[in-house]
C-alpha cells in the first residue's frame, strides 16, 4: 500500500510538468498586453520595458520557463505581475476558504446524495423515486450561480434568516488563525458563537454548489444499488430469510457506494475548478476569485499557481478515494 | 428542557426563524461593535499601500485616509484646500511654489511633519516613477525642490505648469525615518505595501486582501474638525447587484459601483439616499484617424452626423451628452460649442465628398466583452452607418487585447470605445491625455496626431493667466471637433448609494468614489 501512494504521488511529476508546459503555451498563443496593463495608462514606453525587465518577460520563452520551474522547486509561485504580491503568499492566503466550501459541499451532497440513492433505488418506480428524479434533473441544469441567486433572494432577502455574502461579519473579529478553515477554527478557539456564525455564512453558498454534484451521487448510488439488488448473494441472502434492512445497509450499500466513490473523486475537481462563479456570487474570498482577477489582467504567474494546486489537489482527492475504496471493500488490493 | 412546555412544530420553526434572524440581522452586528464604523461597498481590492506605486479608486481611497498631500481638493469645481500645507504663494511667472506647512501636522509615529519629508516623498515618487507620478513627471525635479527649514517647501518648476495645485493631492507624504528604516534594496516598496507611514486621519487596523480593509481613527490625529467616525470598513462586493442589497438591507453604509438599474431599483428603498452627480468622466467612441478608411476626414465627419446620440444616451443611463472633448463645468469648457449631432443629409453630404461616396465598406468596432453598454453602443452604430451604405463588423475582446490593438495604427480598430476618468480636477488630464500625440500607441490617445492641437494643449498647460488658458482650451476644443477624431459620446453621472444615517458627505467631481472619510458622520 505505501509502495502505492508513493507511485501515486510521483505521479504528480508528470501532472505538474505538464500543467506549467500548457500554461507557459497559452501565455505565449494568447494575445493582449499584460506588461502595459499592468504599467497603467500612463507609463511611458522606458517604463514598460523596465517593467517587462524586471519581471524577466524580456527573455525569450523557455528561459521564462526555466526561471520558473526552479523557482517551483523551491517552492515560488513566482510574483504577480498586478499586485507584485508573492503569488504563493496570495494562493496560501485564499486555498482554506475555497476548500472550505468545497469540503463542505462535498459533505452536504454525500451526506444527503448517498442516503437519498439508496432510498429511491428501494422504492424504486414509485412516487419517491420520480419525485427524486425530477428533482435531480432540476438540479444538474440549472447554473450554480443563478441557484445562489436564488438562494440569496430567498433566504437572505426575503426571510433574512441568512447572511447575503462573505465569510464572516466583517465589524467582528474572527476567530484566531489556525487553520484558515474558520469552522475548524471557531471550535479550535472554543468559541460556538463564531462558529454558529460561520455556518451560516457557509450554508448558502455550500448548498449552492452542492446540489448538482447530489443529484449525481444520488443518481449514481441509484443505479448502482439497483445493479447490486439484482445480484447473485442478495437473492441468496433473501432466500436465507435476512431482513431487507439489514440486506440494504450491510451488503447493498457497501457495495454500492464502491461505484459512486469515483464520481466523489471526480466531483471534488470539478467544484475546486468551478468555484469562481459562486465565488463571485456570494463575495467568498476564494481562489476562484482570485483566479478571475488575474485572467482577467491577463496576470499569467497566479493563472498558472491555481492551476497547478487544482491539479495537485485533484490527484490527491483521487489517491484519498481510492484508499477509501480498501476501507470499503477489504477485498481491494493496492498493488 | 423543563417539563411540561409543549410546542408545535410550526412554532419551533418559527422560533429557530427569529432567533437565526436575531442573529444574522445586520443591526445587530453594528451595534454589537459599539461604535461608529462606516461600511463601503466596492468592487476593487487594495492591491497594495504604496502611496508611490498604487493608483486606482480602491487604492485612492485608502491613501486619501491614511496619508495626507500637501493640499486636498473640495467642491465643484474642485478647489485647492489645505492639507499638510496651511498655505502657499505662487510667484508671478508661476514658476515658483512655496508651501508653509501646518506646525500641528504628525505622522502616526508622533514624529512632525518635515519639510525634509515632503522632499524625500516626491523624490521617491519620481524615482519609482509608477503610480500617480506621471503627475509630476517633467514638471517637479529633484533640483527644484528645497527644504527650507522644518516647515517651508519651495518647488521651482522646469516649466510652469497651470494644474499644478490639482494634481497635488494624488502625491502623498511619507514619514522618511520610518521608509528608511525599511528600505531593502527596493526603495521600501516591500515593507511600504503591507504598512503606513502617513499622518492621515486613519491607520490600518485590518486588512484581509480581498475581502475587507478596515482602518481606525488615530488617536491623535492632528487634523482639525471632522465628523464622529471610529473607523471605516471598505468591503469587497464584486456583484453589483449584492452592493445594492446590502446597502438596502443596511449592512453596508455606502455602495460605490452601482449602475443606472441598481439607481433605479433603490429609488423607492428607505432609508437610502441616492447621490447622482456630473462627473470627469467621458465614455467615447475613438476612430482610427491615422489608417484605413477613416484616416479620411470626411468619412469621420459623415459618421460623425450619421451617429444616433439620442439611442446613445438612452443606452447610457443617467448621462448627459458631451459637448466636444472636455467635460461640462471643468475650466475652459465651452457649453456653446458646435458639435455633432444626428443630421442624415450633413451626413450624406460628407460620405459624398469621401474616398468612399457611396458607402459600401465594411469598418471594424471592437468592444470589451461582457459590458453591456459598450456592445448595445456598437448595436446603435452598425444601425446608424446602415443609412449611409456602411456596414459594421462588431468584435468583442479582452481589455488586455484591446490595450494590445493600441500599439500602432494597422492593429487599432477603425472603432473603439473607451471611458477615460479625469484623475485630477483640471482639463491638461483629459486634453493630455487624450489628444496630445505623445500618448500614441497607449489606449488614451492610439493614434490622433495634430502638431497644433499639441501646440494648443503644452501651451495651455504652460499658462498661469486663467483668462488666457480657457482661450487657449476654446481653441484647443473648436480645432479637435473640426478634426472629428471621436464620435464625443457621454458624461456619466456617478452613482453613489448610502444609507440616511451618514451625514456630512459633500460631492466633489473627482475620484468621488475613493470616499474621503473625515468629514463624515454616523448619525
Amino acid at each position: 500500500m505505501l509502495t502505492f501512494v508513493l507511485r501515486r504521488l510521483l505521479m504528480l511529476v508528470p501532472v505538474i510538468i505538464g500543467l506549467t508546459v500548457i500554461m507557459f503555451a497559452i501565455a505565449r498563443l494568447l494575445p493582449g498586453d499584460p506588461v502595459g496593463l499592468a504599467a497603467g495608462p500612463n507609463a511611458t514606453q522606458a517604463e514598460i520595458e523596465a517593467l517587462s525587465r524586471e519581471f524577466g518577460l524580456d527573455q525569450p520563452v523557455w528561459v521564462q520557463y526555466w526561471t520558473y520551474v526552479s523557482g517551483l522547486a523551491q517552492g515560488d509561485l513566482g510574483t504577480s505581475l498586478a499586485t507584485r504580491r508573492p503569488v504563493a503568499t496570495d494562493i496560501a492566503a485564499y486555498l482554506p476558504a475555497t476548500l472550505e466550501l468545497v469540503l463542505a459541499a462535498m459533505l452536504i451532497a454525500v451526506a444527503v446524495g448517498i442516503p437519498l440513492g439508496l432510498i429511491t433505488a428501494v422504492w424504486r418506480n414509485r412516487w419517491p423515486d420520480y419525485l427524486s428524479q425530477v428533482m435531480a434533473i432540476g438540479a444538474i441544469s440549472m447554473p450554480r450561480f443563478f441557484l445562489g441567486l436564488l438562494l440569496q433572494l430567498g433566504f437572505a432577502m426575503w426571510l433574512m434568516w441568512l447572511p447575503l455574502g462573505g465569510r464572516f461579519p466583517i465589524v467582528m473579529i474572527p476567530p484566531p488563525h489556525v487553520t484558515g478553515f474558520l469552522t475548524l477554527d471557531s471550535l479550535l478557539a472554543g468559541d460556538m458563537e463564531a462558529f454558529g456564525i460561520t455556518m451560516r455564512y457557509l450554508a448558502l453558498p455550500s448548498i449552492a454548489m452542492s446540489l448538482s454534484p447530489l443529484a449525481t451521487i444520488m443518481r449514481m448510488m441509484r443505479a448502482s444499488t439497483i445493479e447490486v439488488m439484482q445480484q447473485d448473494y442478495v437473492t441468496t441472502a433473501r432466500a436465507l430469510g435476512l431482513s431487507n434492512r439489514r440486506i440494504i445497509c450491510k451488503y447493498v450499500a457497501r457495495n454500492a457506494v464502491s461505484a459512486t466513490l469515483t464520481v466523489i473523486g471526480l466531483y471534488f475537481g470539478w467544484l475546486l475548478g468551478g468555484t469562481v462563479l459562486v465565488e463571485t456570487v456570494f463575495d467568498w474570498p476564494g481562489l476562484g476569485l482570485y483566479a478571475t482577477r488575474a485572467i482577467v489582467s491577463q496576470d499569467m504567474m497566479p493563472v498558472i499557481g491555481v492551476a497547478l494546486v487544482i491539479g495537485v489537489l485533484f490527484v490527491l482527492a483521487n489517491l484519498v478515494i481510492d484508499l477509501t475504496y480498501g476501507l470499503v471493500n477489504p477485498r481491494v488490493r493496492y498493488t | 428542557m423543563t417539563q411540561g412546555i409543549t410546542v408545535s412544530r410550526r412554532g419551533l420553526m418559527a422560533m429557530a426563524g427569529t432567533s437565526l434572524a436575531a442573529a444574522s440581522f445586520p443591526q445587530s452586528l453594528f451595534a454589537q461593535s459599539g461604535r461608529n464604523i462606516l461600511i463601503i461597498a466596492a468592487g476593487q481590492d487594495i492591491p497594495s499601500f504604496d502611496p508611490h506605486t498604487s493608483s486606482g479608486y480602491s487604492a485612492s481611497f485608502l491613501l486619501r485616509n491614511t496619508y495626507d498631500p500637501l493640499v486636498r481638493v473640495a467642491g465643484i469645481p474642485p478647489e485647492p484646500v489645505p492639507a499638510l500645507a496651511d498655505s502657499w504663494t505662487v510667484s508671478e511667472d508661476g514658476l515658483e511654489y512655496v508651501f508653509t506647512l501646518n506646525p500641528a501636522a504628525r505622522f502616526h509615529s508622533g514624529a512632525p511633519v518635515t519639510a525634509e519629508d515632503v522632499v524625500y516623498s516626491f523624490n521617491r515618487a519620481l524615482t519609482l516613477a509608477r503610480g500617480n507620478a506621471w503627475m509630476i513627471r517633467g514638471i517637479v525635479t529633484p533640483e527644484g525642490m528645497v527644504a527650507e527649514g522644518a516647515g517651508t517647501v519651495r518647488f521651482t518648476l522646469g516649466v510652469p505648469y497651470a494644474a499644478f495645485l490639482q494634481v497635488l493631492p494624488w502625491i502623498f507624504i511619507v514619514e522618511k525615518a520610518a521608509v528608511e528604516a525599511n528600505l531593502g534594496n527596493d526603495q521600501g516598496e516591500a515593507w511600504l505595501m503591507n504598512n503606513i507611514a502617513g499622518s492621515g486621519p486613519f491607520r490600518v487596523a485590518r486588512s484581509q486582501a480581498g475581502t475587507l480593509f478596515h482602518l481606525e481613527r488615530t488617536p491623535e490625529a492632528w487634523q482639525a474638525g471632522g465628523g464622529n467616525l471610529d473607523g471605516v470598513i471598505w468591503q469587497i462586493v464584486r456583484e453589483t447587484a449584492s452592493q445594492r442589497l446590502m446597502l438596502q438591507r443596511g449592512e453596508v453604509h455606502m455602495a460605490v459601483d452601482l449602475t443606472s438599474e441598481d439607481m433605479d431599483a433603490l429609488e423607492a428603498a428607505p432609508g437610502v439616499v441616492r447621490v447622482i452627480e456630473p462627473e470627469y468622466r467621458t465614455f467615447s467612441i475613438k476612430m482610427n484617424t491615422a489608417h484605413g478608411p477613416l484616416a479620411d476626414i470626411n468619412l469621420r465627419k459623415a459618421i460623425s452626423y450619421a451617429t444616433n446620440y439620442q439611442a446613445i444616451i438612452e443606452a447610457a443611463g443617467y448621462a448627459d451628452l458631451m459637448t466636444g472633448p472636455l467635460p461640462d463645468g471643468i475650466l475652459g469648457h465651452d457649453p456653446a460649442l458646435e458639435v455633432y449631432r444626428t443630421d442624415l443629409d450633413k451626413a450624406r453630404e460628407h460620405l459624398a465628398q469621401s474616398a468612399h461616396p457611396e458607402g459600401g465598406i465594411t469598418l471594424r468596432m471592437v468592444h470589451v466583452s461582457g459590458l453591456e453598454q459598450q456592445r448595445r453602443w456598437a448595436l446603435i452604430m452598425l444601425d446608424s452607418l446602415k443609412a449611409l451604405n456602411i456596414n459594421l463588423e462588431i468584435v468583442p475582446m479582452n481589455w488586455p487585447d484591446m490595450v494590445a490593438a493600441c500599439k500602432s495604427p494597422e492593429t487599432f480598430p477603425d472603432l473603439f470605445p473607451v471611458y477615460q476618468t479625469a484623475n485630477y480636477g483640471d482639463p491638461d488630464n483629459i486634453a493630455y491625455a487624450a489628444y496630445h500625440s505623445s500618448r500614441n500607441g497607449a489606449w488614451q490617445n492610439a493614434v490622433y496626431a495634430n502638431p497644433e492641437v499639441d501646440a494648443l494643449i503644452e501651451a495651455a498647460r504652460a499658462e498661469i493667466d486663467s483668462e488666457a488658458r480657457v482661450a487657449l482650451y476654446r481653441r484647443f476644443q473648436e480645432m479637435v471637433v473640426a478634426d472629428a477624431p471621436d464620435i464625443f459620446g457621454v458624461l456619466e453621472r456617478r452613482k453613489l448609494g448610502m444609507r440616511d444615517v451618514v451625514q456630512g458627505y459633500r460631492f466633489s467631481p473627482v475620484a468621488s468614489n475613493a470616499v474621503e472619510a473625515w468629514g463624515l458622520s454616523l448619525g
